[in-house]
């Protein structure tokens, strides 16, 4: 088709494109002060002799704490992923088997019960705002269950337009989520329950904002999955927990290994939430990746060392990806 | 089929996503008409469309806009471009194709933060490698992250290094659900590559680009992370973006209403430019279907 070396060296021009910030990174997290200094240096024992040294500063922890904020990220992405990806494929497989039929009225009627109610609630009962919300939900959620049981005129949404629902979650400026829940985090914190900088308020956050891709990733994926096994077992009176837990889940194992994966470097790699919604205990590795450039001045080799700690995971993450597509894996297009 | 267990299946996603993703809005929209400021505190009151009048009023605001879709457009267009063409190379089998789709999953599994943190470092002005190369080339020191023009570019530079994987995965996946039999086709006809090209590879592709591109528009325009790190905004506010612009109202000035103000309109900014984007599309859309 097109000639071949220029093809060729366009591909090749792009991967040295793409790699050599990871090899500088990598690179410079192994140079003496006086390499970095001295202007750019390339490579290890021809331009200057590599030393272990800004590691062994960073796991001593005189350069501050990774350790902690390393072990945030892992634990509050890993509990984060395990949820959203239980919750999102069992709302993905809901999608893809059973019919849903929800009437606008009824959601605008949630809407306009939970915004009257908290006004109601806080201005003229004159209960707190965090007690306020909770008192709005409790009312806007049956007020809206009983709406949908009624003929109310209006369009009948159907499964689509939950999908929808779903994923229209992520088109969200992600400012105009975090700084609400920002709102409601110190509100509720006022009320003894502290979610602001705590494990449950980040798992919560980030449980519900990679809810939408995987419902997004697994919907396609477990269309795809042939229906005649389950209505074999659903003619054996199998209940059907069993036979998503039993026959759906193992089938559909690549999907969920690497829908996991992409949730996890989501979460892993989220910035936005995390400094709104933490202050120092529960601090994220984006956070003090963030604080390194402010407070560390030109000392590029521990920067390097700092930006490993965030990339290093995420490379073994893209490695095992690549080698779930290379097994004849889609996902929402993506071979 | 009526199986009330369905809602046993969708419930806990559903719950979860309208409590913690969608509820929590209700406030900060009841507080958007409001004056609320935690510091120095001052009781929330009323004022209707008080925030939004000012913010559509000030210069700054427009300014973050504008910057913010400059950045925007300028980097996904280049994403798409460079992209594309680099889908169509892996596409004609070259050695190492493989290899090349691994390199390729880098970019985008990587924290902004880390990338824009490289990215300071490689554009540094006196230790950085792309100054270096430039001095070799001849070039007088580049201000980089210090002159507002190079900043912007800087900033798309970073944010096409990271993105540009991602259109070439897709438009891959694209490129391999063609039929094969209407290139067998053009090739009778001895059609050149070019003709090929625009003839049938682009208008066939359309569908996928326009979700691509939109994708991309949609989550660039949530840029903060590598504005925070690379440039901060400055110099000035000359590389602040929307996101970045209501963090410093909200968590500098601790202006509630002002900054619940700012993230719905931002909200409306989106809407507008999803829409619009969309109303332009659909004719051509509609007429390759």
């Amino acid at each position: 088709m097109m000639k071949r070396p220029l093809v060729f060296g366009l591909c090749l021009f792009w991967a040295l494109v793409t790699l050599f910030p990871l090899y500088w990174t990598f690179v410079t997290s192994l140079k003496p002060p006086t390499a970095v200094n001295g202007g750019p240096t390339y490579i290890p024992y021809v331009d200057f002799m590599p030393t272990l040294q800004a590691y062994i500063d960073a796991f001593s922890g005189i350069r501050g704490d990774f350790i902690n904020p390393f072990i945030n990220s892992a634990l509050i992405a890993v509990s984060a992923t395990a949820l959203s990806v239980t919750f999102g494929t069992m709302a993905a497989y809901a999608l893809v088997r059973f019919e849903f039929r929800i009437r606008l009225g009824s959601g605008l009627i949630f809407a306009a019960v939970a915004i009257g109610g908290f006004l109601l609630f806080n201005e003229t009962f004159g209960f707190s705002r965090a007690q306020a919300m909770g008192l709005a939900f409790l009312a806007a959620l049956p007020a809206c269950l009983i709406a949908n049981r009624l003929p109310l005129p209006g369009p009948i949404l159907g499964n689509k337009d939950v999908l929808f629902w779903f994923v229209s979650q992520r088109m969200f400026p992600p400012i105009v989520t975090a700084f609400a829940l920002f709102l409601l985090y110190s509100e509720i914190g006022k009320e003894g329950f502290k979610l602001l900088d705590s494990y449950l308020g980040m798992v919560l956050c980030y449980t519900a904002f990679s809810i939408p891709i995987v419902v997004w990733l697994m919907r396609d994926f477990l269309a795809t999955l042939p229906v005649e096994i389950e209505e074999a077992a659903l003619v054996d009176d199998v209940p059907r927990l069993r036979i998503f837990f039993e026959i759906v889940v193992p089938m559909a194992r690549p999907g969920l290994i690497a829908t996991s994966l992409i949730t996890l470097a989501f979460i892993w790699n989220e910035f936005l939430f995390s400094l709104l919604l933490t202050t120092s205990n529960w601090q994220t590795l984006p956070i003090l990746l963030a604080g390194q450039n402010s407070y560390r001045g030109d000392e590029w080799w521990a920067i390097s060392v700092a930006a490993m700690f965030g990339i290093a995971p995420m490379i073994v993450v893209a490695m095992l990806l690549a080698k779930l597509m290379r097994s004849g894996l889609t996902l929402g297009g993506i071979r | 089929m009526r199986e009330p267990i369905k809602y046993l299946f969708i419930w806990p996603a559903f719950l979860v996503v309208l409590l913690i993703g969608l509820f929590p809005l209700i406030y900060s929209l009841t507080i958007s008409f409001q004056s609320a400021r935690l510091v120095p505190p001052r009781p929330p009151r009323f004022i209707g469309f008080d925030n939004y009048a000012a913010l559509l009023g000030e210069e700054r605001f427009w300014q973050v806009i504008t910057t913010t879709s400059g950045i925007v457009f300028s980097s996904v267009m280049v994403q798409y471009v460079i992209g594309f063409a680099v889908a169509l190379a892996l596409f004609s089998r070259v050695p190492g194709e493989r290899l090349f789709r691994v390199v390729f999953l880098f970019p985008m599994l990587m924290a902004p933060i880390a990338v824009a943190l490289v990215g300071r470092m490689l554009f540094h002005s006196t230790v950085g490698p792309v100054n270096h190369f430039f001095t070799v080339l001849g070039f007088p020191n580049l201000p980089f992250l210090t002159d507002a023009n190079w900043a912007l570019g800087t900033i798309v530079a970073v944010e096409v290094w990271q993105w540009t994987p991602f259109v070439i995965l897709l438009m891959l996946a694209g490129l391999q659900s063609l039929p094969r039999d209407v290139y067998e086709a053009a090739s009778l006809e001895n059609a050149t590559p070019w003709q090929q090209f625009w003839g049938i590879t682009f208008p066939m592709l359309l569908p996928i680009s326009a979700a691509v591109v939109f994708i991309r528009i949609i989550e660039s325009f949530k840029i903060i992370d590598t504005v925070f790190v690379l440039t901060g905004g400055g110099p000035g506010i000359s590389t602040e973006t929307l996101t970045l612009y209501a963090y410093q109202e909200g968590f500098k000035k601790f202006n509630l209403g002002y900054t619940s103000a700012l993230s719905f309109l931002f909200l409306i900014v989106v809407i507008v430019i999803g829409v619009v984007y969309l109303a332009v599309l659909r004719p051509h859309l509609e007429k390759r279907a």
